[in-house]
């Protein structure tokens, strides 16, 4: 019994101690019950509803991809140069001379790139792929852009400023990652071998020949 | 620290319950920092230019004289990564391990930034405008006789406009001076082939016999000649190509030869001479000439024996072609002339003249040909500093304050220049001694024009262009300093030209249909040329006309013993450090020695023979006296060295050059006796005579191989098998 | 389970990873170098360090073993040279042997990670996951080729290894290790990721020559061929089949027929049973002279 707490004792000792040093280490941004990332500031207050808005609701319905052009053919979605604004906004008289507006020109006059925060950000060794994920379900499954946008991004049409909606967490994707998704179909055949090139696990095929696949859980697909 | 009586069991009951408190107390998303990094997105961005997809560009690596074509891999505007450009007829997209540290030339810390105003020991940052007109004020009233310019080997326009400058200033005082030159060898070779450079086609020899040339490690092109290598050792005709390698210290080509024979200091040329009087194939004056060379007497004076020279002559006669290729043994002595002829010989003997020793061919603007460097050039400088000849002297691409044995006297030589100027990336030895620094852009972010020396297929003008935006705002290229200069004395000529970039434009867009852009308009042809990085050629092709002769030819007796300094010192030329120019390249210094395995010092080799007579034991530091000095430095047993040779490796000892570089190693270049080549006057690198003796101290020599040097203690790890055994024509 | 069962499938066990039915495919990367062309100048070695963020050490961390080349050169000399009795000069040259990860495909570094950091793709590429790693290297205690290399410091923040400038070079798409994490070779898997993503969206496989890794690409005598073991028109396929070496054996079939010894492909410590994906090719000892 004695052995029993003095053994308890050190190990308590040695544990709290590790537990203290990992408590140093950086603490996640306080999280709501929402898993809601923080509101960040960014050099101009960029309204999405205004752009990416319904129509109904005063918004001009322009596809996330117009601007984040990038994410349908590399990894990172990436923010429009500044060209992308003015682009349009050189002819859109009746805002020319909002403050927003007028801070924009500025940059654009100064030639200065605009340092937006990074809202949506993951750890230097995560590789996260955008091209792969709108290939599978934009081009593939052929469902809505604003959906699959959305799913991680949330519901950027009625947010100003983005701000992160969903955890991002590894535990987060992988649960994505573990859904069964139709894969593309074509005659009734699964393509190729394309359903598990990353998964460890063969996918059922089922008997009218639709092939059902997870998404990777190789490690080193995700961790540089 | 355990009680007695513990229970294991206990132990791990308590380790469980204790491990999960741990686990709960959590690490969260630690590393994501959401709000705190910036994205900066692009204000106009090319429509090529997509984030986190490279961009490739075409260039030339500026890193030794071969002129390998590099692509650049470029992420958000940051050159990362060089590859070779599979167009280039010289490396087909193959780069050495001294091209890839290319980056860290470009990306080093100890770049220097500012033009500097150096007095004594002190730099001040100056203007570009100030310090131009400090130069225009030092040429005020000095004679052109008076003005000399110093600079390594030049090609291209670069040549050009410095022979322009040079022009305006009424110099001809030029001097082009390369500290590690083939330069003997060219002079050799003109004689005996009529070329300075022919083409050397190794992919179709069956045999190779190289005196000394390290065609993989350093000789001249060393990446096209390895790619020739490779075709060689797959076979002509399904016959597998035979090396060997005849020199007094093993380079890295030796130590891939088939044979690599150990040869006395300086008697390569009576060895070449034997194995011609061996083979009974000669006729008239070459006859007459190796009359007196039999076989007793070649392996007295070589110490190559009998049996190997008949075995070298029978392997000669029966597979054919052949090719004979001379190195160290040219530039190494003081008849190095004499030896490279005897050599070369050797390949008119065996018929190689016009088979695997074929016709160069050249650019066809004989003014971008390259001017190339010797150390002759540094002996007449040397000699008219002296003389107090100069009052202006400019200096780029040659660091002689390292690079110029110390009995030469250089540095005290150069004090009496008025006026020094230094065009440079670092503050090395040379540029310490300036009187105005001024920094240079990087090979990365240049443009330019090269023309190689060896031209492999066929004739190519290697184009060089940015990779990236300057990382210095107040660094200049060289191009835009001369043409800045030409212009204080040439305004109208050169009025139409804002920098370098315009001038290279319009010289290759007034060439356009020589250079294979008739029929397209100029923009077109211009971005072709820079996408393309090479502009291919049909070249000039110069002629074989060299004499089959042995007229004239003398060979002195080997070199009589000397008591006082009994062994001959062989500075060896490593494939990455060379004559100290990349030395503050960190990935250099880290990679091991190909042969030795050690790493940012400096070593002696001695065979282990020699050591045991001297009592040297594996890192003692031991004393090498010359009559000129001497350096303390580590001791390494190595097997491939004569017994009567040492070899120090050249490029480390720097004073100066940045953090990588200073302070580390010895400088072997100091202690070299002044011996020239009797007949180009070339610094015979092999001629000094030292002393070895310990100093009681000894260190761990810090080298990647292990403590048992390189044995497999019976492990089939790197297996090799008899060439009889085999069939490489069932190979992939 | 038997004893005897056991054994007869002993090499199945070993080295069948969970893919199921369908291990390597359609993928398994493999090298295959040739000794006969390698010349030792180690331009792959200063490549990798480029490629993937590899930090210089300096002098005293080199003394002290704790160098982070993931490709080294290693030299070797006749066994007899400078022995007593034997050879004084090393006459048939020496032996240079390029030696990186064997990516083993029963890799004794993976079954001991406590954490499991090091595992295995479907690919056939042995990975690390570098924030997994806590360090307690037993994988590389375990490496029979001690190709393991551990950060036994922090180099991202030591002086002189990334000064200002120099870390503008790093490779972002590879992770800049900090301390205590084991690294080794990876095959360049940042390389492979970025071909299977863009033959992927052109809806086709990775087609020999799509990808080269850094060492293959810079090998100035290409004697590093680098492809898909599966596919039959690889390269490297080929090669190990003119080789008649086989993956999943480590006796080789061609070692007990006649005229085996003919081919000159083998693999390094075989014997241990790691079954690794790197053949080399032997080089050869010129009889002619």
């Amino acid at each position: 019994m004695y052995r029993f707490i003095s053994l308890s004792i050190l190990l308590l000792g040695m544990l709290t101690a590790t537990s203290c040093y990992a408590a140093d280490a950086p603490q996640p941004t306080q999280m709501t019950e929402d898993d809601l990332g923080p509101a960040i500031e960014q050099p101009i207050e960029f309204p999405h509803f205004r752009h990416a808005g319904d129509r109904d609701k005063g918004g001009m319905e322009i596809n996330c991809m117009y601007c984040h052009t990038y994410a349908r053919r590399s990894a990172v979605a990436g923010i429009p140069p500044l060209q992308k604004c003015i682009g349009c906004h050189q002819s859109i008289e009746s805002v020319r001379e909002s403050p927003r507006i007028k801070k924009l020109f500025e940059y654009w006059d100064a030639k200065k790139a605009i340092p937006w925060k990074k809202v949506h950000d993951l750890p230097d060794f995560v590789r996260f792929n955008h091209e792969r994920h709108i290939e599978r379900f934009i081009m593939q499954q052929n469902r809505p852009f604003q959906e699959v946008c959305g799913y991680c991004h949330g519901n950027v049409k009625e947010m100003k400023v983005a701000r992160r909606q969903k955890l991002l967490s590894m535990g987060w994707c992988v649960t994505c990652h573990q859904k069964d998704h139709l894969v593309r179909v074509a005659d009734g055949k699964a393509i190729g071998t394309q359903a598990y090139w990353y998964s460890m696990h063969k996918p059922p095929v089922d008997a009218s020949g639709i092939v059902k696949a997870k998404g990777p859980n190789d490690c080193s697909v995700c961790h540089k | 620290m355990m009680n007695s009586g513990f229970d294991r069991r206990d132990f791990l009951k308590v380790l469980g319950w204790g491990g999960a408190t741990v686990a709960l107390s959590g690490c969260g998303n630690g590393s994501v920092e959401d709000g705190k990094e910036t994205v900066v997105s692009y204000v106009e961005a090319k429509d090529y230019v997509i984030p986190s997809i490279s961009v490739y560009f075409n260039s030339t690596c500026a890193q030794c004289d071969a002129g390998c074509s590099i692509t650049g891999r470029i992420r958000e505007g940051r050159v990362l990564k060089l590859e070779g450009n599979p167009d280039s007829a010289i490396n087909r997209g193959k780069t050495c391990g001294l091209g890839q540290a290319g980056v860290q030339h470009h990306y080093n810390p100890d770049r220097v930034r500012e033009p500097l105003l150096r007095t004594g020991d002190k730099g001040e940052a100056i203007s570009w405008d100030k310090a131009y007109a400090l130069i225009a004020e030092k040429l005020n009233g000095v004679q052109g006789e008076e003005i000399a310019f110093l600079s390594g080997g030049v090609s291209g326009h670069l040549k050009v406009l410095l022979g322009n400058y040079l022009e305006s200033l009424g110099s001809r005082n030029h001097y082009v001076y390369e500290a590690i030159a083939p330069a003997v060898l060219r002079a050799a070779n003109q004689k005996s082939y009529g070329a300075e450079m022919p083409r050397f086609s190794i992919n179709k020899a069956k045999v190779v016999l190289s005196f000394g040339a390290d065609f993989l490690g350093s000789w001249i092109s060393p990446v096209h000649f390895s790619q020739q290598y490779a075709q060689f050792r797959k076979g002509v005709d399904g016959q597998r190509g035979v090396l060997v390698q005849v020199e007094s210290k093993m380079t890295l080509t030796g130590a891939n030869a088939d044979r690599w024979l150990p040869v006395r200091p300086g008697t390569e040329g009576i060895l070449a001479l034997g194995i011609i009087n061996a083979l009974g194939t000669a006729s008239g004056d070459i006859a007459a000439a190796v009359k007196d060379y039999d076989k007793q007497r070649v392996s007295k004076d070589t110490g190559v024996s009998a049996e190997q020279i008949d075995k070298i002559a029978a392997l000669l006669k029966a597979r054919t072609p052949s090719l004979v290729l001379v190195g160290g043994a040219a530039e190494g002595y003081a008849h190095g002339s004499q030896n490279a002829a005897a050599i070369n010989l050797l390949n008119h003997v065996l018929g190689n003249v016009g088979k695997t020793i074929g016709v160069p061919v050249s650019v066809p603007f004989p003014q971008m040909s390259p001017a190339t460097g010797n150390t002759a050039a540094l002996q007449a400088l040397n000699n008219s500093l002296a003389a107090g000849k100069y009052k202006v002297l400019f200096s780029y691409a040659a660091n002689p304050v390292f690079t110029a044995p110390t009995v030469m006297k250089f540095k005290d030589n150069l004090a009496k220049v008025g006026f020094k100027v230094v065009f440079a990336h670092y503050l090395d030895e040379t540029a310490l001694q300036a009187d105005l620094v001024l920094p240079l852009d990087s090979a990365l972010e240049d443009w330019g024009t090269q023309v190689p020396e060896y031209l492999a297929e066929g004739a190519q003008i290697n184009i060089q262009q940015p990779l990236m935006e300057k990382l210095h705002e107040n660094t200049r290229g060289m191009g835009d300093i001369l043409l800045a200069l030409v212009k204080q004395r040439r305004a109208d000529a050169y009025k139409d030209f804002d920098d370098y970039y315009a001038y290279l434009r319009n010289a290759l867009l007034q060439n356009k249909d020589a250079l294979g852009g008739s029929g397209v308009d100029d923009d077109y042809f211009w971005n072709d040329t820079l996408s393309k990085g090479i502009v291919k050629l049909a070249g000039a092709t110069g002629n074989l006309s060299g004499t089959a002769s042995a007229v004239g030819l003398t060979l002195p007796p080997p070199a009589a013993a000397d008591t006082q300094y009994p062994l001959q010192l062989i500075p060896s030329i490593n494939a990455s450090l060379r004559d100290g120019r990349h030395t503050n390249q960190p990935w250099l210094q880290e990679s091991p020695d190909p042969l030795t395995t050690i790493v940012w010092d400096s070593w002696v080799e001695i065979h282990p023979k020699k050591a045991a007579e001297l009592g040297i034991v594996e890192g003692d530091i031991v004393e090498v006296t010359g009559k000129n000095g001497s350096i303390k430095v580590q001791a390494y047993l190595f097997p491939g060295i004569h017994p009567d040779a040492i070899s120090i490796p050249l490029g480390r000892g720097h004073e100066a050059m940045g953090r990588y570089a200073k302070g580390y190693g010895v400088n072997p270049f100091q202690i070299l006796d002044a011996v020239f080549d009797k007949e180009t006057g070339e610094l015979a690198m092999h001629e000094t005579r030292v002393k070895v003796s310990t100093t009681g101290q000894r260190v761990i020599v810090i080298k990647d191989e292990g403590p048992v040097g390189g044995k497999q203690m019976g492990r089939k790890i790197a297996v090799r098998v008899p060439s009889n055994k085999i069939d490489l024509s069932k190979e992939i | 389970m038997s004893v005897s069962t056991l054994l007869e499938n002993w090499s199945d066990y070993r080295h069948l990873h969970p893919v199921d039915d369908v291990p390597h495919n359609p993928y398994k990367w493999a090298m295959s170098i040739d000794l006969d062309a390698c010349s030792g100048c180690n331009a792959c070695s200063v490549a990798c360090y480029a490629e993937n963020n590899l930090p210089v050490v300096g002098r005293e961390k080199f003394a002290h073993g704790q160098a982070m080349h993931w490709m080294r050169i290693e030299r070797y000399w006749d066994e007899d040279i400078s022995a007593p009795g034997g050879r004084d000069f090393p006459d048939q040259g020496a032996q240079f042997l390029p030696m990186m990860c064997q990516q083993c495909e029963a890799a004794p570094c993976e079954t001991v990670c406590p954490v499991g950091a090091t595992n295995h793709t479907p690919d056939g590429i042995n990975s690390q996951i570098y924030n997994r790693c806590i360090g307690s290297r037993y994988c590389s205690a375990n490496c029979p080729y001690k190709v393991r290399y551990f950060n036994w410091y922090d180099y991202p923040t030591t002086d002189n290894v990334w000064p200002a400038e120099m870390n503008q070079q790093l490779n972002p798409d590879v992770t800049v290790r900090g301390k205590g994490v084991m690294e080794k070779c990876t095959f360049c898997i940042q390389r492979v990721t970025v071909a299977k993503n863009n033959a992927k969206t052109q809806g086709r496989l990775v087609r020999d020559g799509d990808v080269q890794t850094a060492c293959q690409q810079a090998c100035p005598t290409s004697a590093i061929s680098f492809g898909n073991l599966v596919d039959p028109e690889s390269k490297v396929y080929k090669q190990w089949k003119a080789q008649h070496v086989e993956l999943d054996k480590e006796a080789q079939t061609k070692d007990k027929e006649e005229g085996g010894s003919d081919l000159r492909g083998y693999r390094i410590l075989e014997e241990l049973r790691p079954y690794p994906s790197v053949m080399y090719l032997e080089r050869v000892r010129e009889t002619a002279i």
